[in-house]
């Protein structure tokens, strides 16, 4: 099979484990996200990957083509690999055109020219050619870094977070450029971020590796967001609202209404509601549940607003709403559950500690 | 294919820890002969050495480090803050003036101001006529040729390490820091004491160490004046006694004097990093002085440097021009010719060796790796007087291993092959500058991303193409500096190559030594002028640098 091929890769440094029994199946032309927080093992499966870095157990292959185990290493230069870098790491001393071609030095001159202008073609970079790294914006160097990637014709390209270094602005529209190109080279592409929204739109699918290196849940997007395996994949999206209680006859009951699940009855679980699974009522039509509005928070498309349960003394929530609707505050309006955004887990020893894990201190292992 | 490249990568990788353990115990070895050597009992020499001159030795090279150690410190910190936090006349040119004295080898200076301020020389004569006096008895003069003199010449000339050092620490010094104590309501000279004094203080703790390396390290300046410090002790016990065993428990007991250095600029270098608590720079405005403070500013900075470098190189040119003809002969140009080859064969090796370290560490991230590097540049710290002694010792035993494994299987000797040879010279001088080249390559190794050789590595090119195409480009001025610095330093060098060099070879430096201490200082004149004028380059190179590191200062580069 063409593309990239992991299995059973575990990796660690000293007593902290990173990557626990991982295994990825890339074929060619298709972008596989790895989301996780910082410090799991997401970029030392790239560094893995591109052979930076010598695997402790398990098997990496390209292409068929045995690159690492356990016991061999294949040189990051003969792996035919593009890697992009956060920081795009072009060379300073080089012009934007010898960047591209750096790759290219088997090929006789006239045959690397044209494919490295042909490459800053597809990026929208000709002009520039001549110009040197310092010279560019950060958008116009994350462009030239992908076509110097990209020129050599890699069986695989390896993306560590590409564009956590633009500005929100830019970011939306090099991202589609980005996908773009890619789309066009059918390239296998492993694409490493922590930006769940970045992973949903870039990605055919999805990996989300957990704070312990284990992989928690694979999927397309949409798969990820509205069918979480994990309590842990649910809270990636930000923030949740939560309600406790007990299993009984199928369904776990929350103050806006019960939720469907597979859990015994008898055991205690979790519910976790997005804000948009919330809907407001200001009719007042009498159904649903009454609620007191605390505040709200005009986001462009989105009002977030934030209510609370009863007369203004239950449990606080978020609630995501058109910006259209228009809330007014202290009034008490109806509340509802759109179960399609709820989802039931069981409360486990690992509930805290993943939390805590998530939301904890940045451990710096790969760098 | 896969498996071939494997096994193929392993070894090749592998070249670069043999190489790095290869060089680390070659360069050890010379220290480990001389602990080694001092430990092995002989003829009872250790109890008569502690008995007659240790003592004295001991007291001498005390006394010398301690006069060395204040005059610096007073005139290193001195003119460093004046000049990083003052105003006044000349400042932007004692910036760098303030350096030169770098330039002048301690025993060049020392064989001018014998010249001027002996008995027969220029101000004794000057003052006999003016106020009539006829013989010594009739007035006191200080003796040049003492331990006060000793103190004063290497306090002139090696100064500069403490000023460079304290003025980067200022330099350094967020302004922020400065202006809050200043509205916390203490004075400019308080806040000095308070806040930019101890902030600096590792950067001048290490400048010290610096400067007390040298001072140990000295020989010319001790030789010339007679007095008994530790590396003329090993010297006379060598030479005039003999006695190979005698030197090298010397130098082991000075080797105790050295450890004590070292860890002290250790510790300061480790402190040095946590230093500074904001980020934010500004230019340093310079306190304006007025009045007589302007006078004394400018005085207290142009004593040094008027001491330091303009009169002896002013006396050295008046006597270079007049002995000109005598001077600028066949011998003269041998040995400058000399001087060129033996350093310039040991920067470039220097160079190379340190590229192949750095980049060996940076590829290979080992523990092993780490500790053999420090090994291999510990070399900087110890005198050229034990350097000498542990070279000698050690190619003498490979010598004798060849000529007996050749005697022992060919039936051939082989004498000597080593020993005696300008490759024991080399050696010499790679085991005391290795550490100079290396640093500064891997300080500048270190700013290069890593990101960048995984770009270059995944774009297919190998650990050496990587090398020669993406570091070698962005470190080129850094490794043309240290060769620049290993250069002058092998140029200016006395004591390894006094004791090393082949019969009858001269360099400028240990011709220089021999001709004025047979007081024939116009004969040589004209070699020391040319040991101080390439002294010169390095100033340059540093009095460039520091103008260009400071954080806020420039061209904006720093905003990244």
């Amino acid at each position: 099979m063409k593309g990239l091929h992991i299995f059973g890769l575990s990796h660690a440094y000293g007593e902290h484990k990173v990557l626990d029994n991982v295994g990825l199946l890339i074929p060619a032309g298709e972008l596989v996200c790895l989301l996780g927080p910082s410090g799991c093992g997401k970029s030392t499966l790239l560094r893995l990957s591109a052979g930076l870095e010598k695997v402790q157990h398990g098997t990496i292959a390209i292409d068929d083509l045995t690159v690492a185990s356990t016991d061999m290493h294949v040189p990051p230069e003969q792996r035919h690999i593009g890697l992009m870098f956060q920081d795009y790491a072009l060379f300073p001393h080089l012009t934007i055109f010898d960047n591209v071609t750096f790759g290219l030095m088997g090929m006789d001159a006239g045959k690397a020219r044209a494919r490295a202008m042909d490459m800053l073609d597809q990026v929208g970079m000709t002009s520039h050619a001549d110009k040197y790294p310092h010279m560019l914006s950060g958008g116009q160097q994350q462009r030239v870094a992908l076509a110097r990637a990209l020129a050599p014709e890699p069986k695989l390209l390896l993306l560590d977070e590409p564009f956590s270094g633009l500005d929100t602005n830019m970011r939306q529209s090099i991202r589609e450029e980005t996908l773009n190109v890619l789309k066009q080279s059918g390239v296998a592409t492993l694409m490493v971020t922590h930006d769940p929204e970045e992973a949903m739109f870039m990605a055919d699918r999805i990996k989300i590796i957990g704070a312990n290196g284990r992989i928690l849940q694979a999927g397309r997007p949409h798969e990820i967001y509205y069918h979480p395996s994990h309590e842990f994949v649910a809270n990636m999206f930000g923030m949740m609202n939560r309600f406790d209680g007990v299993v009984s006859d199928g369904r776990v009951d929350t103050p806006l209404g019960s939720v469907a699940t597979d859990l015994q009855d008898g055991m205690p679980a979790q519910v976790l509601i997005r804000p948009e699974g919330v809907i407001l009522d200001s009719g007042g039509n009498g159904k649903g549940t009454l609620v007191e509005v605390t505040s709200s928070h005009l986001l462009g498309h989105d009002n977030i607003v934030r209510v609370r349960l009863g007369n203004g003394e239950g449990q606080e929530m978020y609630v995501r709403v058109h910006h259209t609707f228009e809330v007014e505050l202290k009034k008490n309006i109806s509340a509802k559950l759109d179960s399609e955004y709820a989802f039931v887990f069981p409360i486990s020893d690992q509930t805290e500690a993943l939390r805590m894990d998530a939301s904890g201190p940045e451990v710096a292992v790969a760098e | 294919m896969a498996l071939g490249a494997t096994r193929a990568s392993l070894s090749w990788l592998n070249g670069w820890t043999i190489g790095t353990v290869l060089i680390a115990t070659i360069t050890v070895m010379p220290i480990v002969a001389v602990l080694y050597l001092s430990l092995t009992p002989s003829d009872d020499i250790w109890a008569h050495l502690a008995s007659t001159v240790l003592p004295l030795y001991i007291k001498t090279t005390l006394l010398l480090m301690v006069g060395v150690g204040i005059g610096t410190l007073v005139i290193g910190v001195g003119t460093a803050w004046l000049v990083s936090m003052c105003r006044f006349p000349g400042k932007s040119m004692f910036e760098w003036a303030l350096l030169l004295p770098m330039a002048m080898p301690a025993y060049v200076i020392a064989y001018l101001y014998t010249d001027i301020f002996e008995y027969a020389g220029p101000i004794q004569v000057l003052l006999r006529e003016t106020f009539g006096w006829s013989t010594k008895r009739d007035y006191w003069f200080p003796e040049i040729r003492s331990l006060g003199g000793a103190i004063s010449m290497m306090t002139l000339v090696l100064y500069p390490y403490v000023y460079l050092l304290s003025r980067a620490a200022f330099m350094e010094q967020s302004i922020c820091v400065l202006e809050a104590s200043r509205v916390l309501g203490r004075g400019p000279v308080r806040s000095f004491f308070s806040v930019a004094l101890p902030l600096a203080r590792p950067a001048i703790i290490v400048g010290i160490s610096l400067v007390l390396m040298e001072t140990l390290n000295d020989f010319g300046t001790v030789d010339f004046f007679a007095v008994s410090t530790f590396t003329l002790g090993i010297y006379d016990v060598w030479l005039n006694m003999n006695n190979v065993a005698g030197a090298a428990q010397l130098a082991a007991v000075l080797l105790v004097f050295v450890v004590f250095l070292v860890v002290a600029e250790r510790f300061a270098r480790r402190k040095k990093r946590f230093h500074h608590t904001t980020t934010k720079y500004t230019a340093l405005p310079g306190y304006l002085l007025e009045g007589r403070a302007r006078i004394w500013a400018t005085v207290a900075c142009a004593i040094p440097v008027v001491f330091g470098f303009l009169l002896p190189a002013g006396v050295l040119v008046g006597y270079s021009l007049i002995h000109f003809e005598t001077a600028m002969n066949v011998e003269f140009l041998g040995y400058a010719a000399n001087s060129l080859m033996l350093s310039s064969l040991t920067a470039g090796l220097a160079v190379g060796i340190g590229i192949f370290m750095a980049y060996g560490v940076r590829l290979r991230n080992e523990r092993l790796l780490k500790v053999m590097v420090r090994l291999a540049s510990l070399g900087y710290a110890v005198p050229g007087s034990v350097l000498a002694v542990g070279v000698l010792v050690t190619l003498g035993s490979i010598d004798n291993g060849i000529d007996g494994f050749m005697r022992n299987t060919l039936g051939i000797s082989t004498g000597l092959l080593f020993s005696g040879t300008i490759a024991a010279v080399i050696f010499g001088y790679l085991v005391r500058f290795l550490a100079l080249s290396f640093g500064s390559i891997e300080a500048s190794l270190a700013k290069v991303t890593p990101s960048m050789d995984g770009a270059a590595r995944s774009l297919g090119h190998g650990p050496l193409s990587t090398l020669r195409r993406v570091h070698m480009p962005l470190i080129r001025s850094s490794v043309l500096t240290a060769s620049v610095m290993v250069f002058v330093d092998c140029m200016k060098e006395l004591p390894l190559t006094t004791i090393l060099r082949p019969f009858n070879f001269h360099t400028l430096a240990t011709f220089v030594h021999q001709y004025a201490s047979d007081e024939q200082l116009g004969e040589a004149s004209l070699a020391a002028l040319s040991i101080v004028a390439f002294g010169i380059l390095p100033v340059i190179v540093l009095s460039l640098a520091i103008t260009r590191s400071r954080p806020g200062h420039g061209n904006g580069e720093t905003a990244q």
